[in-house]
């Protein structure tokens, strides 16, 4: 593992990591062993930090990123791109794959949930209920806003992030059929769909 | 696949099959209606009857952000059904059809705009979530337009400008506005014209038959082991189908927006938590929870503010 690389997933554990570390992370995630491990010992170590219960640390994640990438090989460029940014190059359809490679596996808790670790803490968070109305009346409090979101690491962050935009592409056509008999613009809802399947 | 526009359109016409297609009205509270929401009422009804009765074909613009797309729509209406068919002409070649649909098949949300109709028997209905203005409209697609603005009473849904032909009632355009007015996304036709499509072939490789959701007939696809409900709504949203209890799937309207919520059951404890992604006035907010001890990916995605998917995924109770 190069001093580079190192450098990459510790960028990308803070959530600066930029479109080219990321690509070039998840090239070489696959065949080196160290840069795994690595991994393993960053997200460890940051829980100590933070102060979060650690349970057996057993991830192996070569096999999660193979399968993720044979997954989304089948997804264009072009779709990506349209779900990003207009401006979005390739290096970021990769980065996409990858976040939600690692990410996914950032978001399991570590260790067998059932060897007695509590969920992590509520802390702070963001509000359930934390607009502001700038349109229309007054907004109750309703009784069920009020469970507090716990702050995220900047890496769940971005995996959850990254998790909504794959779950959007996921379920958009689904939501269009139905929008498309229940709102008055006709089959316009379809535009809405990244990429029209069959 | 390559397939021309007019050949679909008319073998998909003949084939696809009739289902009957009842829904219950949403009783409506009654209240009264000032002169104004009952003009506008009036409007979104004649456009929902439109929508269903008139043929035309016209190029329309779809935009969010930056993202421009441009598509034609055609719409023929033959002896008790509609076709319709959406192309892509930008980006990718798509097709969207939607043949064979009986003209007094109603659903939900068109239900809610046709409302307007039964005055005042009916209430006030979606006046008791939107406030409503009228007045004179913009030329668009060389039609004299009535704009509708409606604004939302609450927080929960966004506000919406309309453009209709003063004669015909037909959706021209639609704005959709976010917070402090900022627009979100805008649908326009360019041109139109009315009477039966003659659409032009066009060479497209995807074509998709738009489903049919009906009340009666169960939800092919996968189900979960538990069954679910959602325990808040805002105010005027209504079921648009009746999902069974352990469909992954529930779709809620008020007439003008749509939002769906899809719930995941996961193998393994997930560390709580959310997620969001916007696009022009689309929200799709994913959520990590457990309920009742069962690991759960909660997604809402919908034309609806964050705050509301937010609740909206909060309020989601495993039923036993």
């Amino acid at each position: 593992m190069t001093e580079q690389l190192r450098e990459s997933l510790s960028a990308l554990m803070d959530d600066e990591a930029n479109e080219l570390e990321v690509q070039r992370l998840l090239g070489q995630l696959g065949e080196d062993e160290a840069l795994r491990q690595t991994w393993v010992r960053y997200n460890l170590a940051r829980s100590v930090i933070s102060g979060q219960p650690v349970g057996r640390v057993n991830l192996d994640i070569s096999q999660q990123v193979s399968a993720a990438i044979a997954a989304d090989a089948k997804l264009s460029a072009g779709v990506w791109q349209r779900l990003t940014r207009p401006v979005a190059s390739l290096a970021v359809a990769a980065s996409v794959t990858a976040v939600v490679v690692l990410g996914g596996q950032q978001l399991y808790q570590a260790g067998d949930p059932d060897a007695g670790i509590a969920a992590p803490v509520a802390a702070t968070g963001v509000s359930a209920v934390g607009f502001v109305n700038s349109l229309g009346a007054v907004p109750l409090r309703a009784s069920y806003g009020n469970q507090a979101m716990p702050e995220l690491e900047p890496a769940a962050r971005t995996a959850y992030r990254e998790l909504a935009r794959q779950r959007m592409y996921l379920y958009m056509q689904e939501h269009a059929e139905h929008a498309a008999l229940n709102s008055p613009q006709g089959l316009i809802p379809f535009a809405r769909v990244p990429h029209i399947e069959e | 696949m390559v397939i021309t526009t007019r050949s679909l359109f008319h073998a998909l016409a003949v084939n696809t099959a009739l289902l009957a297609c009842i829904f219950i009205a949403t009783p409506a509270p009654a209240a009264t209606c000032s002169e104004t929401d009952a003009e506008a009422l009036g409007w979104l009804a004649k456009m929902s009857r439109s929508y269903r009765e008139v043929a035309y074909q016209g190029v329309v613009t779809f935009q969010r952000g930056g993202d421009l797309q441009v598509m034609q729509i055609a719409r023929s209406v033959e002896v008790g059904e509609s076709s319709e068919l959406l192309t892509r002409l930008t980006g990718q070649g798509a097709q969207v059809v939607r043949a064979a649909h009986p003209l007094d098949c109603t659903h939900p949300g068109q239900q809610l705009l046709q409302l307007g109709d039964q005055l005042p028997a009916s209430g006030c209905g979606m006046a008791e979530y939107y406030r409503f203005q009228v007045g004179e409209g913009d030329r668009i697609a060389g039609r004299q337009a009535v704009r509708v603005g409606i604004q939302p009473r609450d927080m929960y849904r966004y506000g919406y400008v309309l453009e209709l032909d003063r004669e015909t009632g037909l959706l021209l355009g639609i704005s959709t506005l976010g917070r402090g007015d900022q627009l979100l996304e805008r649908f326009q036709f360019a041109d139109l014209h009315y009477g039966e499509p003659e659409s032009p072939q066009r060479v497209v490789e995807t074509v998709h038959p738009a489903r049919h959701p009906h009340p009666d007939v169960a939800d092919e696809g996968p189900a979960l082991t538990a069954s679910w409900s959602v325990s808040w709504l805002p105010r005027g949203f209504t079921p648009t189908d009746s999902a069974e209890a352990v469909s992954p799937r529930r779709t809620y309207t008020d007439g003008l927006a749509v939002f769906s919520v899809f719930l995941e059951q996961l193998s393994r404890e997930l560390r709580p938590g959310e997620g969001v992604v916007r696009e022009g006035s689309t929200t799709s907010y994913t959520r990590g929870m457990s309920l009742a001890g069962q690991p759960m990916l909660v997604t809402v995605v919908g034309e609806v503010p964050l705050n509301t998917a937010r609740m909206v995924a909060d309020s989601i109770r495993l039923v036993r």
